[in-house]
């Protein structure tokens, strides 16, 4: 396959509200969000592919991690939010009363902007966390998740020998992506990752990024980034957005190289932001 | 406050309105050597290695604003699009040593009927100017013009080639020869440089609606 025809086959997968879910996995219907009496979402609606990675951008402040953490439920989970709309993963909707937020959060799991192992466990510890809290308890079950998750997270030829050394240990692209191993423990269908690499050097960024790249062979991916080559880099898809509100949304070759919106344009382009 | 790229934007845009004068300056030089009959070879060669040289620093200046600033969307089309214009300016230059390449190997010739080479240089000139304008106004539209006029000349190339081609009941003179050479091979550059003044203007198309209008 052509890199043309990759991208017109990426063209076509953009499509604007849609009322199947069929070749979706995660479809956002009309969200809003609020902190208190300040709203931070205005009527977002976005249909993310399935196996696809979609980066979030724009200036702080616009609603990108509000909406990143809307699509888990981790936004309800702070003091006076609250969020109004649907976000359907396969379908059904996450904010429905009968599906219990746990299994949202297993689901779609979430890696965070600064590396976050717990500090008190080792790395194997770290990675078997989420599957010990669900009650798993089969030893050989959970040696062979921490092993396929570490993989995934490309850090298993790095800490093989050491699984019982703290997860604090590891240097900081290493503790990102032993938070990246933790989550795939779960087997996430939807990753979400807010700003993955802001903390970490260049080069650990790159193993996040080849990462992120590889990782969406298996699962769907919603990255949040102020690096706006970093989005081009990894993303098939990009959001644009400004003050709560969606401003554009397409396939990542064509928003970076024609945006439809002056406002995208200026903003990509650094004229403000 | 202005961006650091849009300082490298300013001046690969100064140097390509040099190169747009220089090119301009270079083929109006050729067509004059051929009209009057003077030589100006090694003045036309200065103009056209200075043209090369441009081309190779826009090139590289290209280069370096893309790696250093990584631009997008219309900074980018418009920092790739100059490398494209850089090669067009540059071929101005070549077609024009050619042309003066040609008169100094034929030699004088104030007998030959110039008036299709003539008629065709007006229009190429005119479409150099036209696309430099182009440029400077990005001014996506003049494209359709300019395809007109190459269409314009393209037809008295060929026109000139059945002229030359066309039987005759007696043999042509030495001094004949002489001219439909020399008129035949300048036309045949005036032709490409046509050519690449509809491609400059291609250029300034894709950098303003950011579609790359298929060449014909």
């Amino acid at each position: 396959m052509t890199v043309e025809e990759v991208m017109r086959e990426e063209e076509a997968a953009v499509a604007g509200p849609i009322e199947t879910t069929d070749r979706y996995k995660v479809v956002i219907k009309e969200i809003n969000a609020w902190f208190g009496r300040k709203q931070a979402l205005k009527n977002i609606n976005l249909n993310i592919k399935d196996k696809s990675v979609t980066a979030f951008i724009g200036p702080s402040g616009c609603g990108k991690t509000t909406l990143i953490r809307c699509l888990n439920r981790m936004h309800e989970m702070t003091p006076n939010a609250r969020v109004d709309g649907q976000v359907l993963v396969d379908g059904a909707d996450i904010y429905d009363k009968s599906i219990d937020p746990v299994v949202v959060k297993r689901r779609v799991g979430m890696v965070f902007q600064k590396p976050n192992p717990f500090p008190t466990m080792s790395i194997s510890d770290n990675v078997a966390a989420g599957l010990k809290l669900n009650g798993i308890k089969d030893k050989n079950l959970i040696a062979e998740v921490v092993e396929e998750s570490l993989k995934g997270a490309a850090l298993w030829e790095e800490v093989r020998t050491e699984l019982e050394k703290p997860g604090m240990s590891l240097s900081g692209g290493q503790q990102q992506r032993l938070c990246i191993a933790r989550a795939l423990a779960m087997q996430p269908e939807v990753l979400l990752m807010d700003e993955p690499t802001s903390a970490l050097d260049p080069l650990a960024s790159s193993k996040i990024e080849e990462l992120v790249r590889s990782l969406k062979e298996h699962v769907t991916i919603v990255i949040v980034t102020h690096n706006m080559q970093q989005a081009a880099r990894v993303s098939d898809f990009t959001a644009f957005m400004y003050l709560g509100e969606m401003i554009e949304y397409g396939a990542t070759s064509q928003i970076f190289k024609n945006p439809e919106k002056e406002l995208t344009e200026r903003y990509i382009s650094g004229k403000f932001g | 406050m202005a961006r650091l790229l849009d300082i490298g934007l300013d001046r690969i845009r100064n140097l390509i309105m040099d190169m747009a004068t220089l090119s301009e300056e270079s083929v109006n030089a050729a067509l004059e050597s051929y009209e009057k009959g003077v030589m100006l070879r090694p003045q036309i060669f200065e103009y056209s290695e200075k043209l090369r040289i441009l081309q190779l620093e826009v090139a590289d200046f290209a280069t370096e604003l893309i790696a250093r600033y990584q631009p997008v969307a219309r900074d980018l089309r418009f920092i790739q699009s100059c490398m494209d214009v850089a090669y067009g300016f540059s071929r101005f230059g070549r077609y024009a040593y050619d042309i003066s390449d040609v008169l100094e190997a034929i030699g004088a010739i104030p007998d030959c009927d110039k008036s299709y080479v003539i008629e065709m240089a007006n229009t190429a000139k005119n479409m150099i100017k036209l696309s430099v304008e182009s440029l400077k106004k990005l001014d996506k539209d003049t494209s359709k013009k300019l395809y007109m006029m190459d269409d314009s000349v393209d037809a008295l190339y060929r026109s000139y080639l059945r002229f030359v081609l066309t039987p005759r009941d007696r043999e042509y003179a030495y001094a004949e020869v002489r001219c439909f050479i020399s008129a035949l091979l300048i036309l045949r550059y005036l032709e490409r440089i046509a050519d690449h003044a509809c491609y400059i203007s291609d250029c300034v198309h894709y950098i303003v609606t950011a579609d790359s209008s298929p060449r014909r």
